[in-house]
């Protein structure tokens, strides 16, 4: 398939490999973060991670829009979909448990809670279903933030007022710099998130080389791309660079989506601080609707309890997230927490980073060298 | 995914994935597309278009 094939190509990646070999200086231990989810998931779906040296490891992040939800958030939106209304979230957050079950739970409990695709079919829906009020649950990053936004702009301008949304999108920017500025974690580079960055460009990224002298590469997600931008990451440190680099041009513009930055401008607004997972509260690091679409926001026209919860003491996610700990680290990883059953966010998700180790049979093991 | 036609009095376009499934999907955030074009789509909406000359870039 066309976009797909050529970044899939074995003897291409064997090439590249050769190239990140003859990188990396033997002694050093290299410790690369892919910030992103879908990067965790690619990278142990195509096995990256056995084509690299031993004295390169690979840290997953924390931008699984879905690992980051805290569980008061989620306990937020059960306390929601319990009221008269038809409660609309994507597939993976109706699996992630709050303090009492999930929302699954609570549609199997009676509540009306439906998957969605998209934040337009919540609209579509609440086209539909004139008399019932129709809430979104807003998940996401910058990547799923335009569309939420583009839906409440269709709402507004086709009149649809049985229509809201509960935002908890949140920004990437934030909790980069919270790691940075974290004493647990000594990294060497990041492999940036592509998908955000089609929306909010790789310039955002320059602080990370700028005040923290690390390189950064926005890549795509096929297997080619994470390789090339892991030896175009350690060829930045072998030349002594660092800078922000753009190895998924074919999508992501240096400036990012103007057309999809306007819109989150005028629909979002910074909220004051905003708690992740494992991560405590982050100033600016989430959006709500801004005052223009406060007619439409789930949490102003509802009353939602937004206690604090704190996280499950068994669940070591928020570890995960930091990458302080391998998935397989975590004491309930593969035994009381699976896929079938989570305990945490990171096994829920197809892009946490826990899932990714469970579905691919990374379980525990030492690596060697190619 | 690819743009199979356009639906211009809903103002989306119907795209196919890889396997030929059919979805809706908003193109207000990208440049006029056309049949044929391979967008970028997350969420519903495309976030990005490829070019065919920019693979491999």
């Amino acid at each position: 398939m066309k976009f797909v094939d050529e970044f899939r190509d074995p003897a291409l990646g064997r090439a590249v490999a050769g190239e990140i070999l003859s990188l990396v200086e033997p002694g050093r231990h290299y410790k690369v973060m892919e910030v992103c989810g879908g990067h965790t998931h690619s990278i142990y779906k195509y096995g990256v991670d056995d084509l690299l040296p031993s004295n390169v490891e690979l840290v997953h992040g924390p931008g699984c829009p879905v690992c980051v939800i805290p569980m008061g958030r989620v306990d937020d939106g059960i306390a929601l979909a319990h009221e008269d209304v038809i409660f609309t979230c994507f597939g993976d957050m109706m699996r992630v448990p709050g303090s009492n079950g999930t929302l699954l739970d609570a549609k199997a409990a009676g509540a009306d809670v439906r998957m969605v695709y998209s934040p337009l079919d919540a609209l579509r829906i609440a086209k539909e279903n004139p008399d019932r009020e129709v809430v979104f649950f807003a998940i996401g990053f910058e990547t799923t933030a335009p569309s939420t936004a583009l839906t409440l702009k269709r709402a507004r301008a086709e009149g649809i007022r049985n229509f809201s949304c509960m935002c908890s999108h949140v920004t990437i920017v934030p909790p980069l710099r919270a790691l940075l500025e974290s004493p647990d974690l000594r990294l060497d580079g990041f492999i940036g998130p592509g998908h955000v960055s089609t929306v909010v460009g790789a310039r955002p990224f320059e602080f990370i080389p700028a005040d923290y002298q690390k390189p950064v590469v926005i890549a795509g997600f096929e297997p080619l791309d994470i390789l090339q931008s892991i030896a175009m990451i350690l060829r930045q440190i072998a030349d002594g660079r660092c800078e922000v680099e753009n190895q998924y041009k074919r999508v992501v513009p240096y400036d990012g989506n103007l057309r999809a930055l306007e819109v989150m401008q005028e629909v979002f607004e910074l909220r004051p601080h905003f708690e992740w997972r494992g991560l405590g509260f982050i100033s600016h690091s989430g959006l709500k609707l801004s005052e223009a679409y406060a007619d439409l926001d789930a949490e102003r026209r509802f009353s939602v309890p937004g206690v604090r919860v704190a996280d499950p003491k068994a669940c070591q996610c928020g570890e995960v997230l930091k990458g302080v700990i391998k998935p397989w680290e975590c004491k309930v990883f593969g035994t009381a927490c699976t896929p079938e059953r989570p305990i945490g966010t990171c096994m829920v998700s197809s892009e946490g980073a826990c899932a990714a180790y469970y579905n691919f049979g990374r379980f525990a093991r030492e690596r060697e060298v190619v | 995914m690819t743009v199979v036609r356009i639906d211009e009095a809903r103002g989306l376009a119907v795209c196919a994935d890889g396997s030929g499934t059919e979805a809706d999907v908003e193109t207000a955030l990208v440049e006029r597309v056309a049949v044929g074009d391979a967008l970028l789509v997350h969420a519903g909406v495309a976030i990005a278009a490829l070019e065919p000359g920019e693979v491999g870039a």
